[in-house]
């Protein structure tokens, strides 16, 4: 009874979502301010109806109705009940449904905060949030409807069960993290289709978007981040990056909402680059859905990818519409929004800016094509062609490091122009730093490109430590402050350059982290136990092998010693080769699953995995990889977090910021 | 030149710079090697790929799948594509989800009757994402009404 109100709710909150359609867009003929009203309520309710819904599938998943295809499919009696919960996300109509709460979500918030504020823009914001309902209410209800009873004619007892790759708390956070990053690009979007409507070229709805854009696009970044830990931690290939096309496909809006997060400032500031701004959340939107349409289409092999599905052309229809739609509209109104300011000089803070953002663009372009290009070599070559991460690489590092240089420039430059003498007083010292970081390495053979990360990044890092030794030194020189009030207070006065320093560290430390890829090492060998191989500088021993019989799986469980070649002790380490399903009779059921283990300090990782076992001889397979610097990457994306979190975090009023 | 003329002037250098550059990798036949690799069918492969690497995808035949006594490591088996099949021989890793019947993509160069694979990826297990119009791999438990 309860899916069937589950089913229902979805059907009256397409039809609510329709009535809304109707609703303000006589508003916008008749001017009848009750009909805006009216059309506020309706999408309340029909955003309303969808999250019920998603709530009711939730609960299902959680009582495990396995009467419920979706249900069936995906939890079993066993599976512990955070992975029931988790399971709305892990297959295709669920994840679309999921979408569609987000959405709503939003949609309750933007609609009750904006009530007496846009007046004019409102209307149009609501029909474009609720257009992109639409679609995905399309899907729910009549593509994949995640409520559709199961299709057998036995009662199930008992459903498959999750699997064990997503069985991990990790797994929990990253596909919500990654959703409230791309649904939440709806909301900027949605203002930015308003404004062009209404030919709004005031800055006044961009402050209103600053935030929401700055929160959706630390959500976004936190997805991708938890997905690279995820996968260090859980699949075992000892990376954390592979540009998969599943990947690459949620990087692209990350590129270009991180353009966008820069080049709004300039519009607050300067009300310039109005139309570039523009093309870039049109842009960012686009390739969220885009993204959507790659994760769930199964159009590029992927280990993330749902086999083919009906999906795909709805979604490269829906992703064409808004490009046609989008850039028709700007094209039709780009003189209402262009500018008779001009950037002055090359060294300007603005030209800073918008070099950043061309860079950003151009690795988005590069990102697009390599994932792309498979699909493209295909249709026109006949050949499929395969483009692997050392294509990507090699296109990206470059562009990466003009970035982080950008990184460390962009801040110091001034607006408009930029004195000489203020070039020489704020560089001397950074670049003095980068070059003599690249002496101490290339006299440590560290070449290539790890040198020029590591070098670039002594560079930028030494350009953020001035900025804050300049503005403590000010403070505690003219408040008579001690050094740690200083740093807090200097911090609390100007939340959005420091935060956006912290960020840039954090940029800076995760370079760090990817430079010592250059220097990874692995090997893999069966070891008898008492026998001992060396991989780097290390020696590991088989100590031990023992078995283990756990409430859903089997576990072999390995005891390694690691050791210096000089001798010295370093750490023992666990890694397991798990059975699941082991007691299933028919073996092509039974999964097994390897486990790893890490030893994780700042300057490197000791990554091991058991990879077979031979119970009969004792042998047990492992590959072993040493992995430097990795830790700064998790370190550094800390800092981006908290760092973003103070540049967005609410500025008190002003009565209160006067001491 | 003017400041506006200036700007679009540098910012079309970057562009232009840009696009030589993905040009030069993506055609570069020296960096590019191993970048990008074609898929191929096995029955092109015997005729015009021998020593060139290349990717194939199929089925591990039932029952095809020998491991070395010494070596656990060690794999021959046969890979299957419609009629079509290959000795596959790959000595690293394998995957969790190698086993008879399993979809595999394989890289590597196929010399002297052999393909031998140094890379080797699975399918994700059809027992969790199957096909959802599919119901054969259904695996629930049943009880006859």
């Amino acid at each position: 009874m309860i899916p069937v109100a589950g089913a229902v709710s979805l059907n009256l909150s397409l039809a609510f979502a329709i009535l809304t359609l109707f609703a303000i867009g006589f508003y916008i003929r008749n001017n009848d301010y009750r009909l805006f009203l009216t059309g506020q309520r309706l999408s309340l309710a029909s955003s309303g109806l969808s999250v019920i819904s998603t709530i009711i599938l939730t609960n299902e998943l959680i009582l495990g109705n396995f009467d419920l295809d979706y249900v069936a499919h995906y939890t079993s009696n066993e599976t512990p009940l955070l992975y029931k919960i988790t399971a709305l996300w892990a297959g295709q109509s669920g994840s679309m449904l999921f979408w569609l709460a987000i959405l709503s979500i939003y949609a309750i918030i933007v609609v009750l905060q904006n009530r007496k504020e846009h007046h004019s823009l409102m209307p149009w914001v609501i029909i474009v949030i609720t257009i992109v309902q639409l679609f995905f209410l399309g899907m729910t209800n009549f593509v994949t409807n995640p409520f559709e009873p199961t299709n057998a004619d036995f009662i199930v007892m008992n459903g498959n069960g999750l699997n064990p790759l997503l069985q991990n708390p990790t797994m929990a956070i990253h596909p919500p993290m990654l959703y409230l990053g791309y649904v939440g690009f709806t909301i900027p979007f949605a203002f930015a289709i308003a404004a062009l409507i209404k030919k709004d070229a005031s800055s006044l709805w961009i402050k209103t978007i600053r935030r929401w854009t700055l929160v959706t696009w630390l959500f976004l970044g936190i997805g991708i981040i938890l997905g690279g830990w995820w996968a260090y931690l859980e699949l075992g290939w000892g990376g954390y990056w592979a540009w998969d096309p599943v990947e690459n496909a949620s990087f692209m809006p990350w590129l270009t909402g991180t353009a966008f997060v820069h080049s709004i400032i300039i519009q607050e500031k300067k009300n310039m680059l109005k139309i570039w701004n523009m093309i870039l959340i049109i842009l960012t939107f686009t390739l969220c859905i885009f993204g959507t349409f790659l994760t769930r289409s199964g159009i590029m092999s992927s280990v993330h990818s749902f086999t083919a599905s009906g999906l795909g052309p709805l979604f490269f229809g829906f992703v064409i519409l808004i490009l046609v739609v989008s850039y028709g509209l700007l094209y039709a109104r780009r003189s209402h929004f262009q500018t008779e300011k001009q950037l002055e000089s090359f060294t300007s803070r603005e030209s800073g800016f918008l070099f950043n953002n061309v860079i950003f663009v151009v690795m988005c372009f590069a990102v697009f094509w390599g994932t792309i290009f498979p699909v493209i070599s295909e249709a026109v070559r006949g050949t499929k062609i395969t483009v692997g991460a050392p294509f990507f690489n090699q296109i990206n590092i470059p562009i990466g490091l003009i970035l982080l240089f950008l990184t460390g420039v962009g801040p110091l430059l001034a607006w408009r122009n930029t004195s000489k003498e203020s070039l020489i007083k704020n560089f001397t010292i950074p670049l003095i730093v980068a070059f003599i970081s690249a002496g101490v390495l290339l006299a440590l053979d560290i070449r290539g490109n790890a040198m020029m990360t590591l070098s670039l990044s002594g560079f930028v890092f030494t350009t953020i430590a001035i900025e804050f030794w300049r503005g403590i030194h000010a403070r505690t020189r003219k408040f008579d402050e001690s050094t740690i009030s200083a740093f807090i207070k200097l911090i609390q006065k100007n939340r959005s350059r420091y935060g956006g320093y912290i960020s840039h560290l954090g940029i800076v430390l995760m370079f760090v982290g990817f430079s010592g890829h250059a220097f990874d090492i692995e090997d893999e060998w069966g070891l008898q136990i008492g026998s001992k191989e060396t991989v780097g500088n290390y020696d590991v021993e088989l100590a031990g092998l023992s078995e283990e019989e756990r409430p859903n799986h089997y576990a072999y469980i390995a005891d390694l010693n690691v050791y210096t070649t000089g001798g010295e002790f370093v750490t023992d380490l666990h890694p397991e080769k798990r059975i699941y399903f082991h007691r299933d009779p028919n073996p092509d059921k039974r999964q097994p699953h390897s486990e790893l283990d890490i030893y994780s300090t700042l300057t490197r990782d000791i990554y091991s995995i058991f990879t077979g076992v031979d119970p009969k001889n004792q042998v047990g397979y492992f590959k072993i990889m040493i992995n430097p610097l990795v830790q700064w990457v998790w370190i550094g994306s800390y800092f981006l977090i908290i760092g973003t979190v103070i540049a967005m975090w609410p500025v008190k009023r002003k009565k209160n910021e006067l001491e | 030149m003017n400041s506006k003329n200036k700007f679009i002037f540098a910012v079309s250098g970057v562009i232009l710079v840009f696009v030589v550059w993905v040009y030069w990798v993506s055609t570069s036949p020296s960096e590019g090697a191993k970048s990008m690799v074609e898929f191929v069918a096995i029955d092109d492969l015997f005729d015009d790929y021998e020593n060139e690497r290349v990717r194939l995808g199929g089925l591990i035949q039932d029952g095809s799948i020998q491991i070395s006594e010494s070596n656990l490591l060690d794999v021959h088996f046969m890979l299957d594509q419609d009629d079509e099949s290959v000795k596959v021989h790959y000595t690293k890793t394998r995957p969790d989800l190698f086993k008879d019947g399993a979809e595999v993509i394989v890289e590597g160069v196929y010399t002297a009757g052999v393909f031998q694979a140094d890379m080797l990826q699975t399918k994700c297990a059809s027992r969790y994402e199957g096909d959802l119009r599919d119901e054969s791999d259904y695996s629930m438990e049943e009880i006859e009404i």
